[in-house]
Formats: structure tokens, C-alpha cells, sequence
């Protein structure tokens, strides 16, 4: 009749653990179709709101930064949308995800599980729209820009993976300081617009003054951004030291992120 | 199911700093970020319940029933002590089992059912005996935002019962929003499962109908186990210091 193998359980100070986390992917599979499911539903023009967004600002940008702005790059639009997806899905996941505990306070009162399912499973819904996106970006890129395939192409899922790490590490003490502070829904948006601004996003990190790159580069986002273009748009295979420190400071968020989270996420069923 | 010395406290917050302005403030100022009074709800809760057993968690309002029912649950955890379960458990501790209110009745059971662990198929498997169960008709196909509340419990316990199938029952007063009829089916339901070797307990006023499903009751008062035993002696105990 039981069909969860294991089904012993003891709760005492212990928690659950990262592996643990395995059992819950069907609840977290479900958890995403149904984020998807709620979000486009009653809508007139449905899954294709996920395209037109991004496409729309896409379009945007391109005519002010091309034609007004003039940012010094040929084929902007191939430039722009090398990258402009990735920002897409992180701002998106840290907006749609901060407030996912509490979102889930009924769920979170009712069962047991690992809060870490609901934060995952976020970032997922995110980078089902990702994907979708992507897979445009990367067509219009190779055909019209590259007309053909570089080489550098493969290192695209690696860099996807440091995303996904960074994304995550990035959102858990976002989304377990919101239980505790209303700050987080006056602090966040303005948070993401200065990271777009001093993040390349619409410009190329090239443009950074020599005298301040370094710092500039200590923003891990500047990191992956940069890693994007030089993969989709330049063709090329980016240096080792940046490909290996932004996936280190992506590893880096992940951990400090994780134990924050771990710290706090025992209360969060009793504040919810 | 097995509970060692269990301690859940919960603080009372005189003051408690919910903005950054005001930590910068108390930090530079040094005063203390938090000030909290430990106020005890549970403590020294013993309890082993053997499978297949019916308890009734009885006592007043406030005297920490639902707190048992969320640690049996694993949904608090325990200040101090062991809470230990053997086998898979459901819980019906509010109105609702965290249905999403955007979501129609029938996807809401797919959810429960893969939050429970059940695989895709399990759930559509059972998915007719829950509908079955719950009556609800066509409004299984409308969002649960439209349910009344009796609905929802209706809802509730079908899937608790029914779709996760669970060997430990947990539930909170659920029955007293549903109708006379359907409340009269839960029970019937309830005493099938007690046959079948069900772990049930339940936390409920209506010490009458308790009769046929737990054998064994145990009040609490202010958070501490007043008295552990047989339902009706337990029962009656309870009503003449209530009276």
C-alpha cells in the first residue's frame, strides 16, 4: 500500500539533506506545471506571453542602444540577446521566488518537506521559459550571425549549470529573509535595477573602464554575462580564468546561500 | 509513532525588529535586536501510540493539540526532544491540505498526491475513488478559491484519506465544517481504516463521536500532559474540571 520506499521518519534538531532532496523531485516537477499552469492560464495569448516579454523588450533596447545611445558593437541585436536572457532569468527568478515561502504557507503548515523544494522548483519554472527563449536566441544567432555553429557552442550547457548555481545560492537567503523582513519586497526591485546597470547587460563589459574592470568583475553577474557573450556572440571559447572564478564565486554564493537558508528554514512553517 | 520528552517552544516577542532601518538603529545604539519571552507550549510530551491505535488529543482551546498534531507531522520541529513516525502519514490540520486557491479540485489532488510521493499514475489511478468520495461533482473542475469551506474539508479529507492512503492519520477538527452527511461517511470511512490497522489521531470537541474509532484519550492542559488512558474515563475527568 506504501509506495515511498522509505517511510521512517525522525524529527529531532536534524533537518533534511541535500541528497534527500532527490525524493521530492516528483512534488517539484509538479510544483513547476503548475507555477506554468496558474501563470499563463486566462490569459489571451497563454505560453506565448513567456516569448512576446522578453522579445518585446529585446526590441526595445535594440532601438534605444542603436540607434540612440549608439553602443559601439556590430550586430547589437546578436550581442543583446546573447545575453539579455540570462539577466531575464535571473531577475525573473529572484522576483517570482523571494516570496515563494510564503506563497506556500498553507502547503508549508499541512506537510512535511524540504523547504528547498519550493525554492528549486522556482528557479526551474524560470528555466522552463529560459529554454524556450534560449533556443530562439541561439537559432537567430547561428543563422544570422555566425551563419553556422562555432565550436564554442558546447561549452553553453557548462555555462547554463553555473547559472542555475548562481541563480539558486543567490535566491535562498533572498527568500528566507523575506519570512522574516518586509524590507525584501521594498529593497529587492531596486536591488535588480542596479545590478542591471552595473552589470553587461546592455553593454559590453569592454566598455568598462580599464582603471576599474577588476572591480567591476566582482560582481559575479558581470562574470556570467560576459561568459554568454563571449560563448553566443564572439564565437569564442572564453579564458580559463574567467569561466573557472565565475563558476567558483557561483559555487561560492550556492554554499553561503545554502547554510543561511538551512539556519532559518526550520521556523519558516511556524511564521508562514 | 513515538514522541521522547518533546519540547516545542514558541517566544512571545515584545519587540521584534522586522526592518533593516530599525536593526541599523538598534545595532548602533546597542540595544538588543529581539526582546523574547520563551513561552512554553508543549512540554515533556510522552507519547507512543502503536499501530493501528485511536487517540483522541482532547483539552481547551490553546492547550497545544494542533502544536502535537504539526510535530507528529514533521512540519514543526521539535525545541527538544524525539518525534519518530513508521510509516507514511497524511495530515488534515486546517482547512485545506495547503490546496492552492488558482488551482481547479482535480489538480490540486495531482499536487497533494506527488507532494505524498505518489507517482503520476498512482494519483490518476485513484483520482476517480477520490472524486467519488468527496461529491463534489462538477465543481472538481473549479478553482478551489470557489469552494466553500465545507467544500474544502470535503476535498480535504478525501484526498488525505483516500488518495494518499496514509498508515498514520492525523486530524484536526476537519469534520465539525462538514455536513451531517458526509460527516456520518467520514466516520464510517474512519472506522474502516481503524479495522484495516490504521494509526489515527485526531484532536476533537465532539467527545461523542470519538467513541467508535479511539480507545484511548489524552488531555493536555497548558501545554503539559494532564492525563494519559481509557477514552471515557479521560473524558469524564476532562468534563467535570471543564464544568
Amino acid at each position: 500500500m506504501s509506495s515511498a520506499g522509505a517511510t521512517v521518519r525522525a524529527s529531532s534538531a536534524r533537518g533534511y539533506r541535500l541528497p534527500d532532496l532527490w525524493r521530492y523531485r516528483g512534488m517539484m516537477w509538479s510544483l513547476v506545471v503548475r507555477d506554468l499552469k496558474v501563470k499563463y492560464q486566462r490569459s489571451l495569448f497563454g505560453f506565448l506571453w513567456t516569448l512576446l516579454n522578453p522579445l518585446l523588450t529585446v526590441g526595445l533596447l535594440v532601438v534605444v542602444f542603436q540607434h540612440i545611445v549608439r553602443i559601439p558593437v556590430p550586430d547589437y541585436w546578436a550581442f543583446l540577446i546573447s545575453g539579455y536572457f540570462v539577466w531575464n532569468f535571473l531577475t525573473q527568478s529572484l522576483s517570482s521566488g523571494a516570496y515563494i515561502i510564503a506563497s506556500h504557507g498553507a502547503l508549508r503548515r499541512s506537510v512535511a518537506f524540504p523547504s528547498e523544494v519550493l525554492v528549486i522548483s522556482a528557479v526551474v519554472s524560470r528555466l522552463v521559459e529560459f529554454m524556450l527563449e534560449m533556443s530562439l536566441a541561439l537559432l537567430a544567432i547561428t543563422v544570422f550571425h555566425h551563419h553556422g555553429a562555432p565550436a564554442s557552442l558546447l561549452l553553453l550547457p557548462v555555462l547554463v549549470v553555473i547559472q542555475l548555481v548562481m541563480t539558486v545560492g543567490l535566491l535562498m537567503p533572498i527568500a528566507a529573509a523575506s519570512v522574516f523582513y518586509t524590507d525584501v519586497q521594498h529593497a529587492l526591485p531596486i536591488a535588480l535595477l542596479s545590478l542591471f546597470y552595473i552589470s553587461p547587460v546592455f553593454y559590453p563589459a569592454t566598455m568598462v573602464p580599464e582603471a576599474v574592470r577588476q572591480l567591476y568583475f566582482v560582481n559575479p553577474v558581470a562574470g556570467l554575462m560576459t561568459l554568454f557573450h563571449t560563448v553566443l556572440y564572439e564565437g569564442r571559447v572564453p579564458s580559463f580564468p574567467l569561466l573557472a572564478g565565475t563558476a567558483a564565486a557561483a559555487c561560492a554564493l550556492f554554499v553561503v546561500g545554502y547554510v543561511i537558508f538551512k539556519r532559518y528554514s526550520p521556523t519558516f512553517a511556524e511564521l508562514v | 509513532m513515538l514522541c521522547r520528552g518533546v519540547e516545542k517552544r514558541f517566544h512571545h516577542y515584545e519587540h521584534r525588529t522586522t526592518s533593516l532601518r530599525e536593526l541599523f538603529i538598534r545595532v548602533a545604539r546597542r540595544r538588543p535586536i529581539t526582546v523574547r519571552r520563551a513561552v512554553f507550549t508543549l512540554r515533556d510530551f510522552d507519547l507512543r501510540v502503536e499501530r493501528g491505535e485511536g487517540v483522541a488529543l482532547i483539552g481547551d482551546n490553546g492547550c497545544g493539540k494542533s502544536t502535537a498534531l504539526r510535530l507528529i507531522a514533521g512540519v514543526y520541529r521539535p525545541t527538544a526532544g524525539l518525534v519518530e513516525t513508521n510509516g507514511r502519514l497524511a495530515a488534515v490540520i486546517e482547512l485545506g491540505v495547503g490546496f492552492h486557491p488558482e488551482l481547479t479540485g482535480v489538480e490540486n489532488v495531482g499536487l497533494y498526491g506527488a507532494v505524498m510521493g505518489l507517482s503520476r499514475r498512482e494519483v490518476a489511478a485513484r483520482r476517480e475513488e477520490v472524486e467519488d468520495f468527496a461529491e463534489l461533482g462538477d465543481f472538481m473542475r473549479e478553482p478551489v478559491k470557489f469552494y466553500s469551506s465545507g467544500m474544502q474539508a470535503r476535498l480535504a479529507f478525501a484526498v488525505a484519506v483516500v488518495c494518499a492512503s496514509p498508515e498514520i492519520l492525523l486530524l484536526d477538527e476537519v469534520l465539525a465544517v462538514g455536513d451531517a452527511g458526509f460527516q456520518h461517511k467520514c466516520r464510517e470511512r474512519l472506522r474502516l481504516l481503524h479495522e484495516q490497522g490504521v494509526t489515527i489521531i485526531t484532536v476533537s470537541h465532539d467527545l461523542d463521536s470519538l467513541g467508535d474509532i479511539c480507545r484511548r484519550a489524552v488531555w493536555l492542559e497548558h501545554g503539559a500532559m494532564r492525563m494519559d488512558g481509557d477514552l471515557a474515563t479521560v473524558v469524564d475527568a476532562y468534563r467535570a474540571a471543564s464544568a
